[in-house]
Formats: structure tokens, sequence, C-alpha cells
């Protein structure tokens, strides 16, 4: 079918996308200064000897053109290397990160956009109304406030208040069976669930009212209008099912996004995470969990517009995929 | 809540949607089994166990094999010596304590003999021998891979077990460090585990066997817990507590919280010092404020074949410069009064080590400007100081980025030698990228940190000043000061070598002198270490100078500790749940509220859709 074609012209764009982009995080993180081991020589008084015997013993001696063949060969049979830092394969931490990482974000992201259209629909209608303007007003404020101190002032309230727990995932020598261990769970996700999403729901809350308002101005609504259809009818048949493009857009590049975990939120609630593994990947210079884990931000990224891609025809007729 | 989804669901017209419908009364089902659910379950634990929750904002624990540590797996090693035990511990006061080896003596300089306990048992129920002892050490002698654990054998030429509980050690030369250096830092491995092992470093090591006071039971990964369980058999008798867990935390602020609230009941490494008062003012935390075994200090590049201001390679202007700083007045600034200001080379913390003859130069700008004018660094018309070579005093003073509250310092540093006449700009530096200057001598000053995590004996601290570690990269040594002094070098040589105690400190006392007549550092400070632990809940933790959790002290914290009785049984109900059945229904208000919301957000959405059918 000729559908096929195109569906398999645009997998190799994705490829060809996601070769590039590895290519130049390789690069780039290699024009970072100081390897892992000259930093563990300094920072860590690793003697001078032991640090050259690291650097043979993880091929960092090797030419970069040469290392750069190694991690393309590896990295397409799945072999991400191991950490400099605990020896262990990068792919066993990135899968245990990125478990974790979605667990709350794919909540977060939910709960956020159902939320944020369910009040943007309602800013849009009664739009200059005090429904309408205290709830913009929150919306943003919400939005611009620092996720670090949003995450602070909830744990305070929270731990003190709430006797919620102060971190992690789980309490350790916690309860045994599945629902108890689940309640812990949804316990300690309280706290960082209500951080991220009163961050998200913001950008969802904003861009679904400006995208009704545009829709409201078009003529097809003042036809409907005029055609005596019902308030409810236009708000949902003709307002929303139009407005609702663009959100779809803003949803596929935060669900992308996002699985590189939210940094800020993880630090605060050490939540053991794909941020959290970045950022500490960052900081040792672990070069083979930093690559593990860009590639599946960009692996998440690109499959996420991707899905858009395919998607948009289906609420949108008049795109032709064609 | 629950009737207005009720309501909804009675107004729906059941005839027409029954699909979403379904959807719906299945979901306010749910909704109502977990919140009931929720209500009536209240998680509990065994009452008994008592268990000592320790909290960490520190390095994590990154692997249970210790033969894969590098020098940056501080926080493996420290929970490794739960597991593992070496020949010999330190107390709380920095002094060699027995450990496996019970007794030992010297036969002559280079051979000495241990005396093991006899009733030690390894986690698996096998009993420990000299021949764990021996391989262990061949093990490390022979594996150069074994990358940190080896630079603890450097000294150690052969080892026998002439009984199966006698160890015979030969070292290459008399090794002053033997004891606090090196065995202190070498975890004894079961021969009848390890010999199976194929590669040491990549070893899983999954599940740990050890001689130590605790047995590893499980851990969630690195950074985030470790479990551990106590060694019924340990042979210097069952620690008091029955579980000890380790929980890691990325926010400071986040500990301090779990320690208010209870669930954690000791926290460390350290806490920043604006969280201090906070935790004072708790009257069931206790706060312990001791010194580490750690200092920082200024450094000038006068390294020659360095490439930092060239006026820093004279000693002159290294003293003037140092009548510039003012350690006492930065250790208020920087650290809140929790520093105490170095006036040599040897951390404060070391105690009998630190020469008491030696004093700091005082800050005295006029002096300084004084002692330039001397060195030939006189004042430009752009109020510069040039040196007769043309050379200005203008050059970079910098802190490495994971060090970032130094810059407080530096911008104070910089301040004073503004006013004579010198030229410093102060900035934070990526650590990356400093190491990566310092390994090329391509910097002027900065302010770093001389820490020792493998213990308190005090030769780091001056080895680095040796002439062989000032070399041009790629092969430096440590010294990042390029101080070149044959007579030093001699006298290093000799402390590393003698044996009697009190003839090694007159040693070191007048290495210490030398360094400070020739300005080579301006030692800052040695910062306090404050920790805290639940005094309501546990007590015990042992008196001394160093901090309780510490590579070194750690063993005699744990080994310590003990429940304060009579809060035993709220410990437990406080930490299984952090808090009452109430907040068990808090939370199930809150999911049910989220629950609710998306229902009603549902229908109300299917609701308006649904007519599109009859138009």
């Amino acid at each position: 079918m000729v559908n096929l074609a195109y569906f398999a012209k645009k997998i190799m764009g994705l490829v060809f996308t996601i070769f590039l982009v590895l290519s130049f995080n390789f690069y780039l993180f290699r024009i970072l200064p100081g390897n892992p081991f000259t930093l563990l020589f300094r920072g860590a008084g690793l003697s001078s000897q032991a640090m050259h015997d690291l650097n043979v013993q993880f091929g960092l001696d090797k030419p970069i053109w040469y290392q750069y063949v190694v991690y393309l060969r590896n990295t397409v049979v799945g072999n991400l290397g191991i950490s400099y830092q605990t020896r262990a394969p990068v792919s066993s931490l990135v899968a245990f990160a990125l478990v974790n990482t979605l667990i709350l974000l794919s909540v977060a992201s939910v709960i956020s956009f159902f939320v944020g259209i369910f009040i943007g629909i309602v800013a849009a209608w009664k739009r200059g109304s005090k429904v309408d303007v205290s709830a913009s007003a929150t919306m943003l404020v919400l939005y611009s406030m620092p996720t670090f101190w949003l995450g602070i002032i909830l744990l305070f309230a929270g731990v003190i208040y709430l006797h919620l727990p102060v971190s992690g995932m789980t309490t350790i020598l916690g309860q045994t069976g599945a629902l108890p261990q689940f309640i812990d769970l949804l316990r300690h996700m309280v706290l960082p669930l209500l951080t991220l999403v009163l961050g998200l729901t913001g950008q969802y809350v904003l861009v679904m009212k400006s995208a009704l308002l545009d829709v409201f101005t078009e003529d097809y609504m003042i036809t409907a209008r005029a055609k005596g259809i019902s308030n409810r009818k236009l708000l949902w048949d003709h307002g929303f099912r139009n407005a609702i493009l663009p959100m779809m857009t803003l949803v596929s590049l935060n669900l992308g996004i996002s699985i590189g975990g939210a940094i800020q939120t993880e630090t605060i609630f050490s939540w053991p995470g794909m941020g959290l593994l970045i950022y500490r990947s960052i900081l040792a210079r672990d070069y083979p969990v930093m690559q593990g884990a860009f590639l599946v931000v960009t692996i998440a990224v690109i499959l996420a517009n991707f899905v858009t891609d395919m998607l948009y025809p289906l609420l949108d007729p008049r795109v032709n995929s064609q | 809540m629950i009737t207005s989804v009720l309501e909804e669901l009675a107004r729906l017209n059941l005839g027409e949607r029954i699909g979403m419908n379904k959807i719906i009364l299945i979901l306010a089902i749910l909704v109502l089994c977990v919140t009931s659910a929720m209500t009536q379950l209240s998680p509990t634990r065994a009452q008994t166990p008592v268990t000592f929750t320790i909290g960490w904002s520190g390095s994590t624990l990154d692997t249970l094999n210790p033969a894969a540590f590098t020098d940056a797996d501080g926080g493996s090693k420290l929970v490794s010596t739960l597991v593992y035990d070496s020949l010999v511990h330190v107390d709380m006061n920095g002094s060699v304590t027995p450990d496996l080896a019970t007794s030992w003596t010297y036969k002559n300089p280079t051979t000495i003999d241990f005396n093991l306990v006899h009733n030690a048992t390894w986690h698996d129920g096998q009993p420990f021998t000299a021949n764990d002892v021996v391989f262990t050490i061949n093990l490390l002698l022979t594996h150069k891979e074994i990358s940190y654990l080896h630079t603890f054998v450097t000294t150690i030429a052969s080892v026998q077990a002439p009984d199966n509980y006698t160890v015979e050690l030969q070292t290459s030369k008399p090794d002053a460090t033997l004891h606090d250096y090196r065995l202190v830092n070498i975890p004894i491995f079961p021969q009848h585990v390890w010999t199976t092992v194929g590669n040491y470093t990549s070893f899983a090591n999954d599940n740990p066997i050890g001689t130590g006071p605790f047995k590893f039971v499980k851990w969630g990964g690195p950074g985030t817990y470790a479990e551990y369980v106590a060694n019924d058999n340990y042979f210097y008798g069952r620690p008091h507590i029955d579980q000890l867990v380790f929980q890691y935390f990325t926010s400071a602020n986040a500990m301090a919280l779990a320690l208010e609230s209870g669930q954690i009941d000791y926290a460390g490494p350290t806490f920043p010092n604006a969280l201090v008062s906070t935790l004072t003012s708790q009257a069931d935390v206790q706060v312990i404020s001791r010194l580490g075994p750690e200092y920082y200090y200024f450094d000038f590049n006068g390294y020659a074949q360095g490439f930092g201001n060239p006026a820093l390679r004279n000693k002159a202007v290294r003293i003037a410069l140092s009548h510039a700083i003012d350690n006492q007045e930065l250790a208020q600034v920087v650290w809140g009064g929790f520093a105490v200001p170095q006036t040599t080379i040897i951390p404060v913390a070391l105690g009998s080590w630190v020469n008491p003859n030696i004093k700091q130069y005082d800050f005295n700008l006029t002096e300084a400007a004084a002692l330039l004018d001397a060195a030939g660094y006189k004042l430009g018309s752009d109020g510069v100081r040039v040196g007769p070579d043309g050379t200005r005093l203008v050059m970079k003073m910098e802190v490495p980025s994971n060090y970032a509250e130094e810059y407080r310092a530096v911008q104070e540093i910089s301040g004073w030698w503004k006013q004579i006449g010198v030229i410093a700009t102060a900035q934070i530096t990526d650590i990356g990228t400093l190491s990566q200057e310092s390994f090329n001598w391509k910097f002027d000053t900065y302010i770093w940190v001389w820490s020792s995590t493998s213990g308190t004996d005090p030769d780091l601290f001056v080895s680095v000043f040796q002439s062989n570690q000032a070399a041009p990269a790629p092969n430096p040594g440590f010294s990042d000061s390029g101080y070149q002094n044959p007579t030093y070098d001699q006298l290093y040589t000799q402390q590393l070598q003698e044996t009697d105690p009190a003839k090694r400190q007159a040693i070191i006392y007048q290495m210490q002198d030398i360094i400070h007549q020739d300005a080579v550092y301006y030692p800052v400070y040695d910062p306090y270490l404050v920790q805290a632990i639940r005094s309501d809940r546990f007590t015990g933790a042992p008196p001394g100078n160093l901090p309780p959790a510490f590579q070194g002290t750690f063993h005699s914290l744990v080994t310590s500790i003990r429940p304060i009785a009579t809060q035993t049984q709220t410990s437990q109900t406080t930490m299984s749940t952090t808090g009452t059945a109430m907040s068990t229904e808090t939370v199930a208000a809150i999911a049910a509220v989220v629950i609710a919301a998306l229902v009603v957000v549902g229908v109300v959405v299917t609701r308006r859709k649904s007519p599109k059918k009859g138009q």
C-alpha cells in the first residue's frame, strides 16, 4: 500500500535523526573539559598512575574517531556500556531510572492535561468574568513559580501537617503485600506529583484558553450560532474539537521532554529518576551514563513527535498525510 | 464528593450511552473501594525490631564491591565497613584499635606478627582464619586493576599465615603508616567466596559476605537506600540495634525535615550552617559538631615549569600575600564560625600531629604592602603593582564548583588584595575544568580542600609538597604548589619509615615549619562536620574528636549506638507510618478527590459530545 512506503520513509527519517543527535551528543560530551579520571585525580586524590590505568581500561586513551566507532557499534546492538562511577551496566541504570520517572511523570502529565483543559475551557468560555480572571491569574502565578521553591514549600507543609514521607519512593523496611505497598507508593508520590502538576497545568490552561479564543473568532462559529446551535454544542463540537489540535502538539512535546525527568522535583524529593541520574552523571563526567540517558531522552522526544505526526490526520482530516 | 458523582450517574441516560457509563460506574466503585480499604488499612510493622535509620546527603552507595571502588566511592566505602572488617580500626580520636587483629608485635622494623580473633565467622557461617587475610592481601598485591585498594598494599612485600590465627607481614621498608593508613582501609574478603570470582572489578557482589557487625539485606539501587540486619555472631558482641537503614537524600532541607519528623534517626555527613539553628532549636535533636580530618587551603601556583603568574614563584611575594588574608574573618563570614582557622598544613582535627608553635601570618595590609615593595613590586600608575621584570600582579583566584560556598572567601580575599595593588579576579570554576587546569598547571591561585577519607595519618597532608609530586602534564603528581625542596623530601622519607611515634611527630613538626616559612600554601580553615541524632530515641554515640559517621569512626558508632528503651515502641509506629491512621485517611481523601474530579470531567466531556448523533 502507498501508506506503507510513506511510513517506511518516516521511520528512516527517525533513525537518521536519532543517529545525528547521538553523534552530536558524543562530540558535545567529549568537549567538556576534564575527562572523568582527571576529575578523580584532582577532585578525589586518585593517583596519576591509577588515572592512566583507568583511562586505558575504559578506552579513553584511544583516538576520538575510534571511540566513536566503538560507541556506534555498541549502541546498535544495545550495549550501552558500563558506568565509570559504579561499574554497573548503563542499560540497567537507565531502565531503573526511566521506570521511576515514568511513574511520576505520566500520572502528572495526565492529571495536569485534564485539569488544564477543563480550566482552560472554563476560562475561555467565561472570558473576562471573575472566574476567568482569577483562574488565569492563578495559573500564571503557579506556572512562573520556581519549581524548587514550590517543592520545598510543599515538602514542609506536607511533612509537618500531613505527616507525608519526606523522600524517596518507598518506605524502607516497609509493608509487605501488594496493596499496602501500592498505597505506600502513592503516599510518597503525593508531594512530588503536586509540585509537578501545579507547574505543568499552567501551560495547558493558557494554551487551551488562547486556542479556544482563536477558534471563537472563526466564521464558522458565527454561522453555527446563527443556525441556533446551543452554547454547549457550540463549545464542544465546534470549539473544543478544533482547539484541541495545538494542545496535542504541546502534549507530545512535553511527554518527550519530560522523560528527561523533572530534575528539580526529583532532587527535592530524592526521587530516583532520570533527572537525578543525568545530573549525577554530568557531575562525574560519567560519559556512558550520560550517553545512555540522552539516547533514551532523544528516542522519547522523537517517538512522541512521530506519534503526534501520525495522530494528526486522525484528529484533523484536513491534514493530508500523503 | 461521592454524592455528586452518584447524582451525575443518575442523570445519565443509561440506555443510550452504555459504554461510557460502564466505565464511569467502574471508576466510581473503584474509588469507593480504595477509599474504604485505605481507611481500614493501617500499615504496620512488627513492633519489636529496633531500627536505626541514617539519613545521608553525601556520597552515595554506588557499588557493593570494594574491589570496584575508586577514590570517589566514599559513600560505598563507608557502608562497606558495616559488612567487612579490617585488621585494625580507628577510634573516635583517630587512634588505632584492634579489630580482626587483637594484638601485634614487631619482630623487626619490617616484620610484624598479628594475632587474630579466634571466634569470628563469616556471614555465611564459615569460620574466619588467617588464610582469608593472606588471600586478600595477595589478591590486592597481584591485581593492580583493583586500583583503589591496591594503593594500600604498595609497601607490603609479602604475607604468610604460620597458623590459623596468626599472620606475618613483611614490608619493603619500615612503614609508619602501615596501621592507621593501610591496614585500616583494607577490607578482608572471604577466600571461599572470592576464589571463584573471575573478574574482580566487574563482580557485582550482590550478596556481600564479611565478618562485620551487620549483614547486608538489600538495597534499592545506586543512590536510594540500603538495609542491613545485625550479625548475631559478631565476634565482639552483637550490636545493640536490630536493623540499620541508610537512606540517601539529595536535599539537605529534606533531610533536616526527615530528622525533625522522625523519619530518620541520624543525619550526616554534614549540614550546611544555614540549617544548624533549626536543628539546635529542636528539643529531641542533638547536634554533634566535630572537626573533620580535612582543611581548606589557599594555593599559590609556584611551579617553575607551570603557567601561573611568575610572581607567585617568589617566596617574598607569597609571604606578603599571606599577610593580606585573614582566615579568622573568613571562618566567620563563610562558615558562620563553624570552622576553626588553620595555622599549618595539618588539619586541626589531627590533634597532636599539629605543630603548636606555628603562628599564622597575621593580617596586616600595611606590612603586606611594605613586603611587596621590598620584593621589588612597586605600585604602578594604574594602582597595580609591577615587578622589576615587568610582571604585573594580576591573576585569577578560583574555587571549584563543588565548594561554591568558598566563593565568598575569594571575594573577600580579592577585596583585601585590591587594597595593596594586587588584582585577583574571583570566580567559581566548574570542577572538571579546574581539575584540568590544575593538571596542566594553568592557574594562578585557588582554594581547595585536602581531605583524608583514609584515616587520620598525617602522611597525606605532608606528601603533597614533595618535589617528585610536582611534575608537568601528562604525569603530574599530587602537588599543586610546585614546591621543590630536597631537605623537605629527605624529611618526608624519614617520617614515612619512623615507627616511633614521638620521633615521627618531631619530624612532622619540622616539616610543617619549613612549609610555613616558605609560605607554600596559606592554610585557611578546618570546618566542623555537623551531624545530628534523635537523642530522644538513641544514645551511645561515642565521645571523641572525630565525627561519628565518618570513614573509620563509623564502625564505632554503629557498634555502640543503642535505643533508649522507653521510646522503642513509639518510634516504631512513628517510623512505619510517619503518622497515624489519620494521615492515611488524608491521603485517601486527596486520591479520592483527584479521581472523582477526573470522573466528573470525563462525564461532563462525554455529555457535551453526545448530541452530535442526533444532529
